[in-house]
């Protein structure tokens, strides 16, 4: 079966389709590799098009063109992302309709979300309640709090103004993160790994690279802090 | 376009340091290349950084990937994660850097949400290392003519006319004088023993 999507594989690679990825073995992730490094080989075939490159100008510059860029043109950040989860998991907490609205936001952005560099996705338990976790007056501008809920622990930060919780367990093993001396990131005690506040890996030493931190949602009510809870 | 792009070390360092969650990927050291890279040139704006950058990762991940679609998708996903958070002054040595940092991050992301394991690596610390690789294909030409040297001259043959001069197989097939069926096989048997080459060739 996977000998068949290896061979359609190799033959998209050589008809210049996008090949479709399949559950490789090891031997079948090594044929994959020495038919990139052969397919790559082929003369005037790694230069990139003229209307690929005028394209992407285009839209980098939508993106980047001007001085300051407007918050809705700048590619997503975690602020964003948490602003985002907030105002979706306060409705779906009211409504319960918002739930669908809320997992397009998180992850509708595709590509660079699940790489190391990018924001995780945002934990959405199927019936959750909003739990205080601090009060506001003790989370000013620039702390980082630890909470555990029982179902969840993990941190919570106010940082330019805005709120944002991660998750407080490492994606790969599932160690419980601690903040480091300087609370500038999440570091594993098991094999070392470490997360920026807003979830983003920032290193490891592991041969596959772990998943970036969920985020909690968290909002801010009468003066009370509190997360999106199973 | 002018007023971030101002020559200043300081905002350098003070960009290096203060940035870590964007900057570094999971390159496995985390840490951010140093400045030894820093010198009087820097780039006016993000479209210099564009012209003078596309073609090296356009053609760094191609030879990683091995077609124009993915190629393309990860040249755009690298721009896109990389200009935002170099919107500083910034040299070229430093841009550059950070552009290799970025690509090791998107390509390795690629192939955790295709394959769920690492098919191809951007290896080398340093951009001028692994970069001026690009501009010519000669890196992918020469580990290529290594792996085809190491096989029988059927294998060797077969491959060279299938991924090397783009025949299709019943071209290929009547090249050699034997049937499609027959360079079918062929295929896959040399693809497998050039694999086997491939890996024990260090990287």
């Amino acid at each position: 079966m996977n000998t068949r999507r290896l061979r359609r594989y190799v033959e998209d690679l050589l008809r210049g389709r996008r090949p479709r990825p399949f559950p490789a073995d090891e031997r079948q992730a090594a044929e994959v590799r020495a038919a990139i490094a052969l397919r790559a080989a082929r003369p005037g075939g790694g230069a990139p098009h003229e209307d690929f490159v005028a394209a992407l100008h285009r839209r980098l510059a939508t993106e980047f063109g001007t001085a300051a860029p407007s918050p809705a043109t700048r590619p997503p950040t975690r602020r964003r992302v948490v602003q985002v989860a907030s105002v979706a998991a306060a409705a779906a907490a009211v409504g319960g309709a918002g739930g669908a609205a809320l997992d397009h936001a998180l992850t509708g952005t595709g590509a660079g979300t699940d790489a190391g560099t990018g924001p995780g996705v945002t934990l959405r338990p199927n019936s959750g309640t909003w739990h205080t976790v601090a009060a506001s007056t003790d989370l000013a501008e620039g702390t980082v709090l630890a909470f555990d809920a029982g179902t969840l622990n993990g941190f919570v930060e106010r940082t330019g103004g805005r709120l944002s919780a991660v998750s407080g367990v490492c994606t790969h093993l599932g160690c419980r993160l601690r903040l480091n001396a300087t609370a500038t990131e999440l570091d594993c005690p098991c094999h070392n790994a470490a997360f920026a506040l807003g979830g983003e890996l920032l290193r490891h030493q592991l041969p596959t690279a772990p998943a970036p931190l969920p985020h909690i949602a968290v909002r801010e009510v009468d003066g009370a802090v509190q997360v999106f809870l199973p | 376009m002018t007023g971030p792009w101002v020559r200043d070390r300081h905002e350098v360092v003070r960009v290096a340091g203060r940035e870590p969650s964007r900057i570094r990927g999971d390159t496995g050291t985390g840490e951010m290349p140093r400045l030894h890279l820093v010198g009087p040139d820097s780039y006016a704006d993000w479209e210099a950084i564009y012209r003078d950058n596309v073609e090296r990762v356009y053609r760094l991940m191609f030879r990683r990937v091995g077609n124009r679609s993915d190629a393309e998708d990860l040249t755009t996903e690298v721009f896109l994660a990389a200009l935002g958070p170099l919107r500083t002054s910034a040299s070229v040595g430093e841009v550059r850097a950070y552009l290799l940092t970025t690509a090791r991050s998107v390509l390795a992301g690629h192939w955790r949400r295709t394959f769920g394991q690492q098919i191809t690596t951007i290896d080398g610390d340093r951009f001028e290392d692994v970069l001026s690789e690009a501009p010519v294909n000669d890196a992918a030409a020469v580990r290529a003519d290594r792996i085809l040297a190491a096989l029988p001259d059927r294998y060797r043959r077969i491959l060279q006319l299938r991924f090397l001069e783009a025949c299709t197989v019943k071209e290929a097939a009547e090249e050699m004088g034997i049937t499609v069926g027959n360079a079918k096989v062929l295929q896959h048997r040399a693809l497998r023993e050039a694999a086997a080459v491939n890996e024990r060739l260090a990287p």
